[in-house]
């Protein structure tokens, strides 16, 4: 088998030899190529051209095309702003819906219209033609609440809930909308798994994940699976008052941060839900030794049983050392789920 | 009257009315809070006392909620900003009498990150522990954290990082300090998701906390230590 068929048929069910290996690099994999940060996010081909080097040297399953949080706000419009180094970031003083009202005024980008979605559309496609056949290709989509922060402020958003719950869930809608849009064509490109990052997710607690959050997340889930890709489920920080309900969203993948006791993940969602990551991405990986990462994979493997693909708990840092990403990717080569 | 009880009602409305502005603001109800305070001081209640009293209680209880996890960052930004609309009442009336907060505090995201939401949770409970909190906001410079020690005369400085690649702005931002003759007039407490004691250490940080909660305390003991 080879690596996209590995991780096909474990995310099946079906038995495989090895475990599944599906890390999260961006600025790791910008640096391999020795290129600016500033080229990965806003060229397509310098984007897989990372994405490939890495996933071959590593040995990776898959190749992804996540490389900062702003694609989609920036196509509504927002301000962005470009770092030479670094991932670009959305200026929240000067967030598209700081006034609200804008919200009944704006429109649904197209994803193919030439601007930031457009270019990641054709790393997918790009991915797809020179690696595709031998491993995953993953396109990437923000989530309900990651994405109404990018437009109205990750501050905002979060006392929105209490001052205009009607205004969140119009937000929300009008994300779900423009994501499912973006996957469509991601998909069309040549995705095989759509990856959904969700991060402001982990700072609301249960209550309101479960009112307001989860309902939308559940219709992306289900609309980019109608579409034919299997969903990756990202959400950064810490998960664990929310696990329960992350388990029945039905992801194919429920990739964990490290803030995530992964034993109580698997205690509280389905035996069969495939759990991915999630030592340190800091402390374990880039400040550890091999030893170390070793140690702590196995324990992951150990917690999460035999339904697991083995990743950090977020993106592999930039300067992580070589040999213990290398010691994170043997252990996936030689053991078995 | 033998066997009866004399009650000074008005000490017992007052105490009613701090305890609603203790809840006010707990729940996050910033109307409320403002309305009670004003009340309050028109009735003649020492502002210190609004502060000792309610303000600083109320803010040590969403604290509590918040490390205990019935409460999270939606709960503490409404809990902070009920606080802050009580201390827009209060802090003119303190300053304009001498009254000295426990330090003065700049806070800010390191030059080249503009995540801020972990860097305002720790501004409000600073606020809400008795601290004057001057907010940087975010991409901070070394040379804005310098020019506040020098021209503001803090005497603590918070730095925030989320990023690995924005971290050694922290170092930077220490080294610069030194440089400017300014480092000894200063504790320096960092933070942040990649941040680690070693880090802190590593650099020459005062402190590191992986919460606000502990933010808090570990700037009342670098207020304690400076004085």
């Amino acid at each position: 088998m080879n690596s996209r068929e590995i991780v096909l048929a474990h995310l099946e069910g079906r038995p495989i030899d090895r475990l599944p290996l599906m890390p999260i690099t961006m600025m790791f994999a910008c640096d391999h190529i020795q290129a600016r940060y500033r080229e990965y996010c806003t060229n397509y081909r310098v984007l897989a051209e990372g994405q490939i080097r890495t996933a071959e040297t590593f040995g990776f399953d898959y190749v992804n095309t996540m490389s900062d949080p702003a694609r989609e706000a920036a196509d509504c419009g927002a301000t962005v702003q470009y770092f030479d180094q670094q991932p670009a970031a959305l200026v929240e003083d000067q967030a598209l819906l700081v006034d609200k009202t804008k919200l009944v005024a704006l429109k649904i980008p197209d994803p193919l219209g030439g601007g930031r979605m457009h270019n990641a559309i054709k790393a997918v496609a790009l991915l797809k033609e020179r690696v595709g056949k031998e491993k995953i290709v993953e396109g990437w989509v923000e989530g309900p609440i990651a994405e109404a922060a990018d437009l109205r402020g990750i501050n905002a958003v979060m006392t929105d809930f209490f001052d205009d719950p009607l205004f969140v869930r119009d937000l929300f809608a009008f994300v779900i909308e423009m994501e499912l849009r973006f996957a469509r064509e991601q998909v069309d490109a040549g995705a095989d798994v759509i990856g959904v990052g969700d991060a402001a997710a982990s700072l609301v607690g249960p209550r309101l994940y479960d009112e307001f959050v989860w309902p939308y997340e559940k219709k992306l889930v289900d609309g980019i699976q109608g579409l034919g890709a299997k969903v990756r489920l990202h959400i950064c920080g810490n998960t664990r008052f929310s696990l329960r309900s992350m388990g029945k969203l039905g992801c194919e993948i429920v990739d964990l941060d490290s803030w995530a006791p992964i034993a109580e993940a698997r205690q509280q969602m389905d035996a069969n839900q495939v759990l991915l990551g999630n030592l340190n991405p800091v402390a374990v990986l880039r400040n550890g030794t091999p030893s170390t990462v070793t140690g702590s994979i196995a324990e992951c493997h150990r917690q999460a049983g035999p339904r697991f693909i083995v990743g950090a708990g977020c993106e592999v840092p930039r300067d992580t050392p070589v040999d213990n990403l290398r010691a994170l990717c043997a252990y996936a080569y030689s053991h078995r789920p | 009257m033998p066997g009866v009880a004399i009650v000074d009602l008005s000490q017992h409305t007052a105490m009613l009315d701090l305890k609603r502005l203790h809840d006010a603001v707990v729940t996050g109800d910033a109307n409320t809070s403002r309305t009670l305070t004003q009340e309050a001081l028109t009735a003649g209640t020492d502002p210190l006392q609004l502060v000792n009293q309610c303000l600083v209680p109320a803010m040590d209880e969403v604290g509590r909620r918040f490390e205990s996890n019935e409460y999270f960052v939606p709960e503490l930004l409404i809990s902070a900003r009920a606080m802050k609309a009580a201390l827009e009442l209060i802090r003119p009336l303190l300053t304009a009498r001498g009254d000295k907060p426990l330090g003065r505090v700049a806070i800010g995201t390191v030059r080249g990150d503009l995540h801020d939401i972990g860097k305002n949770l720790v501004a409000s409970l600073l606020e809400g522990g008795g601290f004057e909190v001057i907010d940087l906001g975010v991409n901070v410079s070394p040379e804005t954290f310098i020019a506040t020690v020098k021209e503001k005369e803090a005497t603590i400085i918070a730095m925030s990082a989320l990023l690995t690649t924005t971290m050694p702005a922290m170092r930077t931002t220490i080294e610069a300090l030194k440089q400017a003759g300014v480092r000894d007039k200063v504790k320096v407490l960092i933070g942040g998701a990649p941040i680690t004691q070693k880090y802190a250490e590593e650099i020459g940080a005062d402190g590191y906390s992986e919460n606000a909660v502990g933010a808090v305390a570990l700037a009342k003991k670098a207020a304690t230590a400076a004085r």
